[in-house]
């Protein structure tokens, strides 16, 4: 399906550039109890921090593990098992951080229960709680199109895909919506492409991927090419 | 002296971009930097290397240096150890003058400013004096704390409380501290003397000029000499290796003017080293960047095997010149280096000397994971993301109260 990728929206889209500074809270967790008792009572932000945030904003080297809690369960107390069900365990499948909290203190009060002992993290790799501060900044040129959308995707930065694509979702209190199809899709309907953004599986996908991914949804609906990577 | 543009070429624009935006921003402020020596050691390197680049950045910035006498920094080292775990008791008589001594250099002291990030515990004291010159001021720690000595830490954290913001390399050297802590991880200058692009010839240069030949696979590690970077296990591990493998080891070791126990660390590795034509043991003075950079490009792998590490910058380095890094599993240095990836993480000298080996074996292996190394460097640790995390910290304390802030 063609579109003219012309037409003006009528309300134009501002990327932001967000730059993330990791705040320690001086707080830890030596073995698998406290961190269970820690999960009930911290912060929904720092949830957020240890599940998302760490590894899609931080750039780690690629790691076998997508979460903290999982590489935690994996180094520090080396049980492997634990550490695959926090592996699976995926923040997206739930429509809030209150229900992700449940959710994992679910997995670990079970855990737990069918142990003979508390698992605790080898010396020097205890679990040192963080949160996220977070500073934004708009850009000075709109993208008042289509084709100036995915020019602009294009050229930002990976942490305006964060800032869109992820933190969105927190920011617009519903998981499956993010700026790039809610500003899409009020402007110009095509749900189909719409569609196609909010099913990526982002499990999985680093922000570069992310960003691959939509610029060739892009290319299916603009008559030029915007940049997507042969 | 390097220009913002002239990182354009390692970074790309846009992070160069992103950090005149959030100057902008911000908008013209007064910063003051103070630590305890303009020579040696990582603190000095980095500050050395940022300082101009705020100033271009529209930042009006100042380092400062405060001056001590011997007696000064013998107490101040105990601080450092202190607080890395030794047992170390300090008599109230020194304490005072270590408050004497900042006292001193609190009364020289004639700007205002905005923020004032004082690095390490050395400056520390120099709040109680002169509280009211700057708006914000920020402690920033760069040493391992994780487990200090409890009775010194609680001298310390009570000057360090009335902080307005605290700075640590890493999550576990967090403290339970009564405002907002911040992570920047150290950085390195890919445009300086010690990590610019060498020649061949440029390489030659040095090591003939260091009498170091290149007869066999060098392993080198470069530090200061102190107990806790471990010359001695590196020692050990390579006698292990040599058994095996033709290989030479290169320690490279650079004194910091406010570092009192380096000579004896040096005779403990001299000892140990003797009867061992294989190892160089290499004094190198505080500002042998140059010598620093060929040795690193001309050795095969590098190791970094310390016992307690703040974040481990010469691991950094080296995995910015594209070399395999075995690293101790301690401090920064887990961050950065990740098994069959970016490097390798060991607990003793059998595990180094059962990776230098391996690496020794595996040249294609080695040469992987040197890429990977330097692409992790690029995207996380060079000096324009040091920058970016002062700026942003900076914004977010004149909004305090605010985990999201939109300028």
């Amino acid at each position: 399906m063609k579109f003219d990728p012309d037409k003006l929206a009528e309300n134009p889209f501002w990327f932001r550039e967000c730059f993330l500074m990791t705040m320690p809270l001086g707080k830890r967790a030596i073995n698998l109890r406290e961190l269970l008792q820690n999960l009930r009572e911290v912060d929904e932000s720092v949830l957020y921090y240890h599940l998302l945030q760490s590894r899609l904003a931080l750039t780690q080297p690629v790691v076998e593990y997508p979460n903290d809690f999982a590489l935690w369960a994996a180094t520090a107390l080396q049980d492997i098992k634990l550490a695959e069900k926090l592996s699976s365990f995926d923040p997206f499948d739930y429509d809030n951080m209150e229900e992700v909290r449940g959710a994992m203190v679910d997995i670990l009060e079970e855990y737990l229960w069918n142990l003979p002992s508390v698992p605790w993290a080898r010396p020097g790799f205890e679990f040192h709680f963080c949160e996220a501060s977070m500073v934004v900044i708009r850009s000075e040129t709109p993208a008042n199109t289509l084709k100036e959308f995915c020019q602009g995707l294009r050229k930002v930065g990976l942490d305006s895909v964060y800032y869109h694509f992820f933190e969105a979702r927190r920011r617009l209190g519903m998981r499956h919506i993010d700026d790039f199809s809610f500003w899409i899709e009020t402007n110009f309907g095509l749900p189909e492409l719409v569609k196609g953004i909010r099913d990526i599986d982002i499990y999985f996908y680093t922000l570069k991927e992310v960003r691959d991914t939509l610029l060739g949804f892009g290319h299916q609906y603009l008559e030029e090419l915007c940049g997507y990577p042969e | 002296m390097a220009t913002l543009n002239d990182y354009t070429a390692i970074v790309g624009e846009e992070v160069i971009g992103q950090l005149h935006r959030l100057a902008e921003r911000l908008g013209p402020r007064r910063l003051v930097h103070i630590n305890s020596t303009r020579t040696g050691g990582g603190v000095a390197e980095i500050l050395s290397q940022i300082v101009p680049l705020f100033q271009q950045l529209g930042l009006e910035t100042q380092w400062e240096v405060i001056q001590g006498d011997l007696a000064f920094f013998e107490v101040t080292k105990a601080f450092h150890n202190a607080l890395q775990g030794q047992d170390v008791r300090l008599h109230q008589s020194l304490l005072n003058h270590y408050q004497d001594v900042n006292r001193e250099n609190a009364r020289k002291f004639t700007w205002e400013a905005d923020f004032i990030v004082i690095h390490d515990p050395q400056p520390a004291w120099l709040i109680n004096e002169i509280r009211s010159r700057a708006q914000h001021w920020i402690w920033r720690c760069h040493i391992d704390v994780s487990k200090p000595n409890i009775r010194v830490w609680k001298y310390l954290r009570e000057i360090v409380s009335q902080y307005d913001a605290s700075i640590f390399s890493m999550s576990q050297f967090a403290q339970n501290l009564p405002h907002p802590q911040y992570l920047i991880r150290p950085s390195i200058d890919p445009l300086s003397e010690k990590n610019r692009d060498l020649t061949p010839k440029e390489i030659k240069k040095v090591l003939d000029r260091l009498q170091v030949e290149q007869d066999k696979p060098i392993v080198l590690q470069v530090s200061r000499f102190d107990s806790f970077k471990d010359p001695v296990g590196v020692i050990q591990a390579f006698r292990m290796v040599r058994k095996h493998v033709p290989c030479k080891l290169v320690l490279a070791g650079g004194e910091a003017t406010d570092d009192p126990e380096g000579p004896r660390i040096l005779e403990e590795v001299m000892e140990a080293a003797q009867g061992e034509p294989d190892i160089q043991v290499l004094l190198l003075p505080p500002d042998a960047h140059h010598e620093v950079n060929a040795l690193q490009r001309a050795a095969e792998i590098i190791v970094q095997k310390s016992t307690r590490e703040g974040f481990g910058l010469t691991v950094t380095e080296a995995m910015w010149k594209g070399k395999p890094v075995i690293g101790g599993a301690v401090g920064g240095i887990v961050v950065q280096l990740r098994d069959y990836n970016t490097g390798f993480l060991v607990n003793s000298p059998e595990g180094c000397a059962f990776r230098i080996r391996y690496l020794l074996h595996r040249p294609e292996m080695a040469k992987r994971m040197g890429k990977l190394a330097r692409e992790f460097v690029r995207g996380q640790s060079l000096i324009t993301r040091n920058i970016r995390d002062y700026l942003t910290l900076f914004s977010l304390q004149e909004n305090p109260g605010s985990r999201v802030i939109e300028l």
